[in-house]
């Protein structure tokens, strides 16, 4: 018998009547996996900490939870974060944090999984263990279950959470997340403890158990040494999948009853990026660049769309438009999707290939804003980053663009980057300037009409695993006074400025590089009741400043000082493929201000290759 | 192409009383597009499939007697459509019957419901028996008085409650218009009760089909 929580469900019922969206908290989507309890051996919560809307719009949750839920034995449920209409509700009723498909209270489970992609979501995963009922200190969880497990990008420097999480899992999980969920079936039938648990779990690659590891610190603050238990390699490497191609790809997804923020299908197509961005974690921490082969993508798409009814299909990966066959996919593609009323979009469309073809072929399907990402304002600020376009890429895109009865555009760029100058942030407003004149260059352009070109200024983060891991962030007055620089030299009525709000990037920046000891200071802003720090309506600065003063530490320690190359950083015993050498080579070069070619053109050994055997970085040629 | 006008019956329940008559249509939609059923979409600029639904249902209700109108672009036995449908609903969604339209969404007139749950029933029984029953109903335009007394056209208590009220696109009680009352005016709680619509039905008092 499929089972379900009853006396949770009647508890529910007594108020979500008057709770905003209630769908979003009570389960039962075409999709959601169902299980026998009695049959089920190892129960994983998979927690996101956002609200509903985001976290299910999200494609690597959509993965594990049909992976896992595929073996009979085990059963994975979803979790978000309630808002806090709801959680008034449940604390007042003492209703615990419940999953979404049983309605079973989380603390239940052998699991529970923490997805975490952004760093502001931290004090919300403090929140949502204390939500369940489960103690947030992992040294106050002393039995087995649930152990307390992360994943996901931020897991690279996961330092400042190590307080709060048993394990972490480290790089693609596919298949460690089997493995994990085998070692907890065969401990629970052998009844062992957490510590025996902890240190079989060690010995699986990618597994990180940071109780493991000690930390001692110099008295400038800076990491003096990191030392490991007997038990546990002195670094810990990221898994991949080395066959993508026949990666578990889901057939099917849980469609939501209400509306989220991507509410379509979604294939991946591919995995790593050629680019090499150096301010970009994303392109370094998913190497090796790997595809799926064009017939594995297209047969995807049609078994999800199937299964799951969705009119729109959107393809996922860092750049769509360097897979290598992209026109004969989106051929494919569009011939399947038009015949059955589905909508493709494409995000992640980069600049430098947006060929008149491609273009068509979006064009058919969907019209909706066009953005562009050329980071900097002028071409010796974009080589500094290896941001590989040119002012014509970006003009000749526009043209297409506008040619094709596109009127907005929106432009992209980061304030603050290494060597940034006063000329490459007035580079910025001449090449938006530049964009506008360009509509009018087009002779057939609707009389009467105007462009609108919206500029999005967000302030450099410097992050672990690029290049620019060593570098500063800009002090607030510095990046204001840029700010006002550009203001000042703007005129033009048709360019549009937004801005990012420095606090929310100097929080991102620390928590990002941060070490162990920030760990207090997240579990202190949570104290003082922070969580969803990403929402603006949530975010208190205050409350973070006081955090960190309370526990004696500073911010610009972490964010705004240069950091030397032999400076021992804190994720040092994270080994995600690309080596040290290279990110310090990289680092001279941006600093010489010389590009270095996509992995298309020519591999620049940045260690992947050589540490994964060669065969797998499939980005030359 | 031969245009099928094809009416739905189906049950919401359970989890699914919390999707909202907004996004019904989407849930709805989809599981057509699942269900692969050839179906009918507007023409223009922005073809959108086709489907009416009748009668919003509160977000909360549950309902026995839920309809939705379509139009196939081939006749198929209804049996298939329905069997194809509930494969591809959720499980708190069922399709209970499928036909061709006999009445128009304007010859709706009223609907009945079972309100049961934590309720004093004997209590009730007297407030339903009151000689007015004054109640705030809020409109579009603002609030207007009413006596609920005048538009009860049927009520039976036992240890459920089985209620008759306006519904339909002019004039429409919500149920819970009345338990509201009934709290308000003799200070009983209404709170864990469940309301369940079982019955469309037209002017004459025939089932709506
Ligand atoms: S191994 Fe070479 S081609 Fe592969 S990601 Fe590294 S630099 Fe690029």
């Amino acid at each position: 018998m499929l089972y379900k929580n009853l006396e949770m469900m009647k508890k529910l019922d007594e108020f979500l009547p008057e709770i905003q969206k209630p769908a979003r908290y009570i389960g039962g989507e075409t999709g959601s996996v169902m299980k026998d309890k009695s049959e089920v051996d190892v129960r994983f919560a998979f927690c996101f900490p956002d609200t509903y809307e985001i976290g299910m719009s999200h494609l690597g949750m959509k993965i594990l939870y049909a992976l896992k839920n595929n073996v009979p034995n085990y059963w994975c449920e979803r979790v978000f974060m309630p808002l806090p209409d709801m959680t008034e509700q449940m604390r007042r009723r003492g209703i615990p944090l419940y999953a979404l498909e049983s309605l079973d209270p989380v603390s239940e489970f052998d699991f529970v999984g923490f997805t975490i992609q952004y760093e502001l979501c931290y004090t919300t995963i403090l929140e949502m263990l204390d939500l369940a009922g489960i103690p947030v200190l992992a040294e106050d969880r002393k039995s087995l279950t649930p152990i307390v497990v992360g994943g996901g990008p931020c897991v690279c420097n996961a330092e400042p959470l190590c307080d709060f999480f048993d394990i972490f899992v480290l790089g693609e999980g596919e298949e460690v997340n089997l493995e994990l969920m085998a070692l907890m079936e065969r401990c629970k039938k052998e009844n062992s403890t957490k510590e025996e648990f902890l240190k079989l779990a060690a010995k699986i690659e990618g597994i990180y158990v940071p109780s493991l590891y000690n930390v001692e610190y110099n008295e400038n603050g800076t990491v003096k040494a990191i030392t490991h238990a007997p038990d546990a390699p002195e670094t810990v490497r990221k898994r991949i999948i080395r066959d993508f191609d026949k990666v578990y790809a889901p057939e099917n997804f849980v469609v939501p009853f209400c509306d989220i923020v991507h509410n379509r299908a979604v294939v991946e197509v591919l995995r790593g990026c050629i680019r090499g961005c150096r301010f970009c974690q994303a392109g370094f921490i998913y190497r090796p660049f790997r595809e799926k082969s064009k017939d594995t993508i297209i047969s995807q798409t049609k078994t999800l769309c199937q299964n799951t009814g969705y009119d729109e299909v959107s393809l996922s990966s860092l750049s769509t438009s360097d897979f290598s066959d992209i026109e004969g996919l989106l051929s494919g593609l569009c011939e399947y999707t038009s015949k059955n009323r589905i909508n493709l979009s494409l995000p992640s469309l980069r600049v430098d290939r947006f060929s008149e073809e491609v273009f068509q072929k979006i064009n058919d399907v969907r019209k909706s804003g066009l953005t562009f990402a050329p980071e900097a304002g002028t071409q010796r600020l974009r080589d500094v980053i290896n941001k590989n376009i040119t002012e014509q890429n970006v003009l000749d895109s526009v043209k297409i663009a506008f040619e094709g009865g596109y009127t907005a555009v929106k432009l992209y760029f980061m304030l603050g980057l290494p060597t940034e100058t006063d000329d490459d942030i007035r580079g910025i407003y001449d090449l938006a300037k530049q964009v506008v004149e360009q509509f009018y260059a087009n002779p057939d352009r609707k009389k009467g009409k105007s462009p609108s070109v919206s500029v999005s200024l967000s302030t450099f983060i410097p992050k672990p695993f690029t290049p620019f891991e060593f570098e500063p962030q800009d002090s607030e007055e510095e990046i204001r006074r840029k700010q006002k620089l550009l203001m000042d030299y703007a005129s033009d009525r048709k360019i549009t400025f937004s801005r990012s709000k420095y606090e929310v990037s100097l929080l991102e920046a620390v928590l990002a590089r941060g070490d162990r000891r920030v760990g207090k200071a997240v579990y202190l802003a949570w104290k003082k009741g922070c969580f969803l720090d990403g929402w603006d309506e949530f975010f208190s600065f205050e409350k973070w400043k006081e955090a960190f003063s309370e526990c004696g530490l500073e911010m610009s320690f972490y964010a705004n000082r240069r950091r030397e190359y032999d400076e021992i950083a804190p994720w040092s015993h994270m080994d995600f493929l690309v080596s040290k050498e290279f990110l310090i080579s990289e680092n001279k070069k941006a600093h010489e201000g010389k590009p270095t070619p996509n992995c298309r053109e020519k591999c620049s050994n940045c260690g992947v290759a050589s540490k994964t055997g060669g065969e797998i970085c499939r980005a030359v040629g | 192409m031969p245009l099928v006008n094809t009416r739905v019956f189906f049950s919401k329940r359970d989890r699914a009383k919390y999707i909202s008559h907004l996004d019904l249509a989407g849930v709805m939609q989809r599981a057509i597009k699942r269900a692969a059923l050839p179906v009918w979409y507007t023409e223009g600029y922005n073809p959108r499939m086709y489907t009416q639904f009748m009668l919003p249902l509160s977000l909360g209700q549950e309902s026995l007697r839920e309809a939705v109108d379509m139009r196939l672009l081939e006749q198929l036995p209804y049996s298939e459509v329905a069997e194809r449908m509930n494969d591809a609903l959720p499980g708190d969604i069922r399709v209970t019957e499928v036909g061709v339209p006999v009445f128009k969404n304007t010859d709706i007139a009223a609907a009945e419901y079972e309100i049961t749950g934590e309720l004093d029933f004997g209590q009730f029984r007297e407030f339903v028996g009151r000689e007015h029953i004054p109640a705030e109903k809020k409109t579009k335009k603002g609030v207007s008085e009413l006596d609920l007394k005048q538009h009860i056209l049927f009520v039976e208590v036992s240890d459920k409650i089985t209620i008759r009220l306006p519904a339909g696109v002019d004039f429409n009680i919500n149920p819970q218009l009345v338990l509201d009352a009934f709290s308000a005016l003799t200070g009983s709680t209404a709170a864990g009760s469940h309301i369940l619509r079982t019955k469309i039905l037209t002017k004459n008092g025939e089932e709506f089909r």
